[in-house]
């Protein structure tokens, strides 16, 4: 979902010094293996005090760097953090454990409309963990036009003034959406199409960041950004002169899962890991030092007005209706990368 | 930095070479292995995977083809190679103009001050490296402390776009590198013999002459020797290009790094990663070569 490249550097070495402390003891373990900066140090270290397990963590800062790593055999991890198409990818490849349910009974907390998805019917495999949106964020101080859609931000007037994630993927899906295509149509005729829309598109954007968007944003350099929902959230704490839209013409919604690798040897410490963080109290937690959309209803019924109406985090129910989830898409992602950096470069 | 003096004595000693003894061979046993295993290994696996296939998953696929080659030498590739040598270019001819100076001040200065001197020049590397790049972040960005500084005190009226610009990469990569020029044409110039300079001057050269036909051809082993290693290590860094840049100009470094992730596609990144590999040996077999025909 996101590319965190410098933040997981920097917590490169905070994670092996964990990993090293954590084998100390023979005691119960659990190794996870999840994004930066998404389950906060706190929630991890309650659920080792309460439970007396040994918890390590990894980090990734993309999902393709955890199936590389996951693909290679190397390390034993006994939960990972994939976003939805991922999760599609690994049930296919028969690389994920299926779940002991009666081990995870707060299941039941999940708003039912993240359960049983196309990625994993039956929620045989995953637990959502978190979801968002992608929209985009004004700062009305530089911008007076009233933006609407992802045409209404990639129009000539706005050259130079555009952040977007770095994601070839998202970046290609928005320019689908604008000619009417879904999300996962990415034939060769489509990606044409898409083509021919980013040809002008690219040329007007100042820079790409999936790390940290709101950076340029908030020191000006720019003032328009199609980015994460959670990082836009931030930007509305921040400061009243942004604003949030959900483009007209509909938008990605992702879903972090979590799961447990085929290979996990601590399979029942991570279903109780699951099943922790599903406590309303725990999810609460999560959802205010990461502000995205909380699946888990029950804990988004203990955040605060202020919170719940926070429209980066939780969209209203007109624009969720909108917004698609990624299919895998395979090998097709080297071909979707091949084309926005030829447009890069043109 | 054992490299740049390594490059530097290698010219004159030829003539006592000598098979090394057992004991020479036991002493040299930890750098063999750490080459082997840090070098040597994981090259030749680059140039294994580059010759593979991978799956839907990204995995890779050992069956030999030549398609990733066949696709690196696509046009667009080749513009993104060609704008990261243009990027390590400049970067070097400013990192040379900017550190020959600062060399040859510290090397001519009196000798108890030339390891301060030195020191200043790298205690700023004591920092981190990702932590000085954000540093640059907040001093370039259009509500940043060059901007504030500039409006100020009225010389401008509109803050400038410094950062996500091609000027702010080569900032970057000028600023990082700086030291690996420095140092090693600092070893040149502190072997620099005072008496050829003066003969130089008694022979009636005038500053301009002795500059250029006596001390530069002097401490030519550590210019080449800087240039390499300001060279080399700019045209694949993605880190600075992608913070500083804004990732609007991709240089190879942030396409390698993207076929290993986002584009799962790691014999493509590998095969891009061999090619830079070429180009570094025909860019040391070339310095060498010229060197060579000087002796």
């Amino acid at each position: 979902m996101k590319t965190k490249t410098t933040k997981t550097i920097l917590s490169a070495a905070a994670a092996a010094a964990l990993a090293f402390t954590a084998t100390a003891q023979a005691a119960e373990k659990l190794n996870i293996y999840c994004w930066s900066e998404y389950i906060p140090q706190d929630v991890i270290d309650d659920f080792s005090k309460e439970t007396g397990i040994k918890v390590s963590v990894e980090n990734y800062a993309s999902n393709e760097e955890m199936l590389a790593k996951l693909g290679a055999g190397g390390g034993s991890f006994d939960i990972i953090q994939p976003s939805e198409y991922v999760v599609e990818a690994l049930v296919k490849e028969k690389l994920l454990r299926p779940l002991d349910k009666k081990a995870i009974p707060n299941l039941k907390n999940i708003d039912p409309k993240f359960l049983n998805m196309s990625f994993d019917p039956g929620n045989k495999y995953s637990v959502p963990f978190m979801a968002g949106t992608v929209g985009i964020a004004i700062n009305t101080e530089l911008v007076k036009d009233d933006i609407k859609s992802f045409s209404d931000v990639f129009k000539p007037a706005n050259k130079g003034k555009i952040v977007v994630l770095d994601d070839a993927r998202e970046i290609v899906s928005w320019a689908l959406l604008s000619k009417g295509i879904p999300v996962n149509d990415v034939s060769d005729k489509n990606l044409e199409k898409a083509k021919g829309v980013l040809a002008d598109w690219i040329p007007l954007i100042k820079v790409y960041d999936s790390d940290s968007p709101k950076t340029a944003l908030l020191n000006g350099d720019v003032a328009i950004g199609v980015v994460w929902g959670g990082e836009g959230a931030i930007l509305l704490n921040e400061n009243k002169k942004f604003r949030w839209v959900i483009p007209a013409e509909g938008t990605h919604l992702f879903i972090d899962s979590l799961a447990i690798p085929k290979t996990a040897k601590n399979f029942a410490n991570a279903e109780k890991f699951m099943n922790y963080i599903l406590q309303p109290e725990v999810s609460k937690k999560i959802s205010e030092a990461f502000p995205y959309l909380n699946p888990n209803m029950e804990a988004v019924k203990l955040l605060t007005e202020e919170q719940r109406n926070n429209s980066a985090s939780f969209p209203s129910a007109k624009d969720l209706a909108k917004m698609e989830i990624f299919n895998d898409i395979g090998e097709r992602g080297s071909v979707i990368e091949e084309i926005v950096t030829s447009l890069k470069v043109e | 930095m054992a490299l740049p003096s390594a490059v530097s004595n290698t010219g004159g000693s030829d003539m006592h070479r000598r098979k090394p003894g057992l004991l020479a061979w036991l002493i040299l046993l930890p750098l063999v292995a750490w080459l082997l295993l840090f070098v040597v290994a994981p090259t030749i696996m680059l140039i294994v995977v580059s010759f593979a296939e991978r799956d839907a998953l990204g995995r890779i696929v050992y069956e030999f083809n030549l398609q990733n080659y066949a696709r690196a030498f696509d046009w667009v590739w080749l513009k993104v190679m060609l704008l990261s040598i243009w990027y390590a270019l400049l970067t070097t001819i400013l990192c040379m103009a900017l550190g020959f100076p600062v060399a040859y001040f510290i090397g001519r200065a009196p000798e108890r001050w030339r390891t301060t001197l030195l020191l200043l020049v790298m205690v700023p590397f004591w920092t981190s490296f990702l932590i000085r790049t954000y540093a640059w972040i907040t001093i370039l960005s259009k509500d940043g402390l060059l901007n504030a500084l500039l409006i100020g005190s009225g010389i401008l009226t509109e803050p400038l776009a410094l950062l996500y610009t091609p000027f702010a990469i080569v900032l970057g990569l000028v600023y990082n590198f700086l030291p690996f020029m420095i140092l090693p044409i600092y070893t040149s110039v502190e072997k620099l013999d005072n008496a050829l300079i003066e003969a130089a001057y008694d022979l009636g050269a005038g500053p301009v002459r002795a500059f250029s036909q006596v001390i530069i051809p002097l401490t030519r082993p550590g210019i080449a020797a800087g240039a390499m290693l300001v060279f080399i290590p700019s045209i694949a860094m993605f880190a600075i290009t992608t913070l500083m840049g804004g990732g609007s100009n991709p240089t190879v470094g942030e396409v390698i790094f993207k076929q290993f992730t986002s584009g799962r596609n790691q014999p493509f990144g590998a095969a891009l990663g061999t090619i830079l590999l070429v180009i570094f040996l025909l860019a040391l077999w070339l310095t060498n070569r010229q060197r060579e025909e000087r002796n």
